[in-house]
């Protein structure tokens, strides 16, 4: 190829090279979702026959896969249990994280800046070592085989961060406004509550956002506390309800965890930024 | 006045009015002042997340030590120090060792994959092209889906007979029909069942390290690179002068996070192999729970568990560090 003449002839170069190089990042990216995305329309014998090209439909697509799932599973149940979960926990996340983020951030407490970091800190506490413990606090509740045993385990790993990203949040209003509503005639209460939380909805919007999405992303508490088929939220539940021995339901099983994963990814890709804001810088934001 | 109080006495509003009324004339009380106001409400907002955490994850950690040196099991809710029985137990298993051995293999070798994929995806993703946006959203899904979903569409590619990943390479030409030697299954195959998992592993978090590098590269200022420009530096001298101490502890701290994710994740190995053929790909997290839940014996579970910690603790110290010295 002739060397680039002009600028542009340049720049298009440039941009097709990038291509060139992103494609196979896209290609094993989305590849996996593509794959659960066709299996799911698919008909039965359409998955198990090899001599066929499969990356498109061989047979009618169908909706038989997802019809299964709402009529001869469980998986009703989940949606609900998962969704109820996320809403408690988003609340009891909120409740905590909110307050807590803004008396770490705002209010210069002796000690703040290590109890944030503590507090932190035990975001990265993993559940494999908690687990065990945690089995006998849900026991003592109470709780075991119930999916509450996860709305009180949850937070144990969305408080820490939701904190987190909140004292970041709140570091950015302008001390000024406050002061103004103090000023104004309003308590300490009234002027987090009336004035620095209106202006901080955003991040109080995110933290609900990584309530739900975190809580979407275990598998070990889930699987470990919760046993009764009705009471699993859907990551726990497709796994292991829907595969018996060695008889997978190939169609209905990616058809249930795309209904559930496609929409958490979106909201979780709009939201990527700050998870990668919050545990590499947060508080210097 | 607590005699007052507890005869139900005559009055004590009176006389509490009358011990504080000229205190407040005088000097205000301690906990009356402007400062210390502000303190006390300051702890009552941070106190029910503080508790949570302490309570929830601070005593069940303590509560994990104290399981570790005991016989606690399911079936018999009286638990008995045992000492360190548990962990010599563990120590002369010969499971331990391989599930020892096969999380350092998975956490190193992912890593090194993990750093090259996501390196090699954030200076692609620093250019300037149509569709950056888009593009970036699709390469970091594998990041965002639930896990426990994206392992069950890996598990249903590497299926032993229908695995799609089998029918590119036997058209590619590369392995023979199914049932043949060649043939491989991937998740049935000791030498194959821990790469499998590893695969998975990389694909999910590779794009966690491009968005923490390249997070680390836009935060150098162009302004700098300009400078060392005009001074005469090469590109690669930019680049290993100014560009990587820039961006290094946040892709150490990139690192970290992805340390103690891997470490700790039991749902890729458990959904796809739970740790066979044999124990081939079995990892701590797994051995832990199947031996702490499956068998019920919470004691040496814990303690496996525990073993975890010394992997664990060189990566949280030093994202501690990194913390602490980003306040200043």
């Amino acid at each position: 190829m002739a060397a680039p003449r002009t600028a542009r002839e340049k720049e298009v170069r440039r941009d097709l090279l990038v291509y060139a190089g992103l494609t196979p990042f896209v290609l094993i990216a989305v590849f996996p979702i593509y794959w659960m995305l066709i299996t799911a329309f698919k008909q039965e014998p359409d998955l198990y026959r090899m001599d066929n090209v499969p990356f498109w439909f061989n047979l009618p697509p169908t909706l038989k896969n997802f019809s299964t799932l709402f009529f001869q599973t469980h998986y009703g149940d989940w949606i609900v249990n998962t969704m109820t979960i996320s809403a408690w926990v988003a609340v009891i996340t909120l409740l905590t994280a909110v307050p807590a983020g803004y008396a770490l951030a705002r209010l210069r407490l002796p000690g703040s800046e290590n109890i944030g970091i503590a507090i932190f800190m035990t975001y990265l506490v993993p559940g494999i070592i908690l687990f065990l413990p945690l089995s006998r606090v849900v026991a003592t509740l109470g709780l075991q085989d119930s999916w509450w045993a996860l709305v009180v385990v949850y937070p144990t790993f969305t408080i820490p961060f939701c904190t987190w990203l909140m004292m970041g949040f709140f570091k950015t209003v302008p001390m000024e406004m406050e002061e103004a509503a103090r000023v104004d005639g309003c308590g300490q209460f009234g002027a987090f509550i009336r004035v620095v939380l209106p202006v901080s909805l955003p991040g109080v919007l995110t933290s609900v956002i990584f309530a739900f999405t975190l809580s979407m992303q275990d598998f070990l508490y889930g699987l470990a506390f919760v046993s009764p088929g009705d009471q699993k939220p859907v990551p726990v539940g497709v796994p292991t309800e829907l595969i018996r021995g060695d008889v997978y339901y190939w169609g209905s099983i990616m058809a249930a965890v795309l209904l559930v994963g496609l929409p958490v990814a979106v909201l979780y890709n709009f939201f990527l930024d700050r998870f990668i804001q919050g545990i590499t810088g947060g508080v210097v934001k | 006045m607590t005699t007052v109080s507890l005869s139900g006495g005559p009055e004590p509003a009176v006389r509490a009015a009358v011990v504080s009324a000229p205190a407040r004339t005088l000097e205000r009380a301690w906990w009356q002042t402007h400062n210390a106001q502000r303190k006390i409400f300051g702890y009552t907002l941070l106190a029910p997340a503080a508790l949570y955490v302490l309570l929830l994850v601070g005593a069940p950690f303590l509560f994990s030590l104290w399981l570790a040196v005991s016989d606690a099991n399911v079936g018999d809710p009286v638990a008995r120090f045992i000492g360190l029985e548990n962990f010599r137990s563990a120590w002369e298993m010969d499971t331990f060792w391989i599930a020892m051995q096969n999380s350092v293999v998975f956490l190193v070798v992912a890593a090194i994959f993990k750093s090259l994929l996501g390196t090699s995806l954030a200076f692609l993703l620093l250019q300037n092209f149509r569709g950056k946006k888009l593009i970036r959203g699709l390469v970091v899904i594998p990041f965002t889906l639930p896990i426990a979903v994206s392992v069950l569409s890996w598990k249903w590619m590497y299926d032993s007979q229908f695995s799609v990943i089998n029918w590119v390479l036997f058209h590619a030409g590369l392995i023979g029909g199914y049932g043949s030697e060649s043939w491989p299954i991937w998740l049935g195959q000791p030498q194959l069942a821990l790469a499998a998992c590893i695969a998975v592993n990389v694909w999910r978090n590779f794009p966690f390290s491009a968005i923490v590098l390249l997070a680390g590269f836009t935060s150098v200022p162009l302004e700098v690179l300009d400078a060392a420009k005009v001074d005469g530096c090469t590109f690669f001298q930019r680049f290993r002068h100014v560009v990587v101490p820039m961006i290094f502890p946040i892709l150490m701290i990139g690192l970290l996070f992805d340390t103690v994710f891997t470490l700790s994740d039991l749902s890729v190995v458990y959904l796809l192999t739970q740790g066979g053929p044999g124990n081939a790909s079995k990892i701590l997290p797994v051995l832990a729970y199947q031996i702490g839940i499956q068998a019920g014996n919470l004691g040496r579970g814990a303690a496996i568990a525990l073993f975890l910690v010394p992997l664990l603790l060189p990566a949280l110290f030093l994202v501690l560090r990194n913390l602490k010295r980003r306040e200043y």
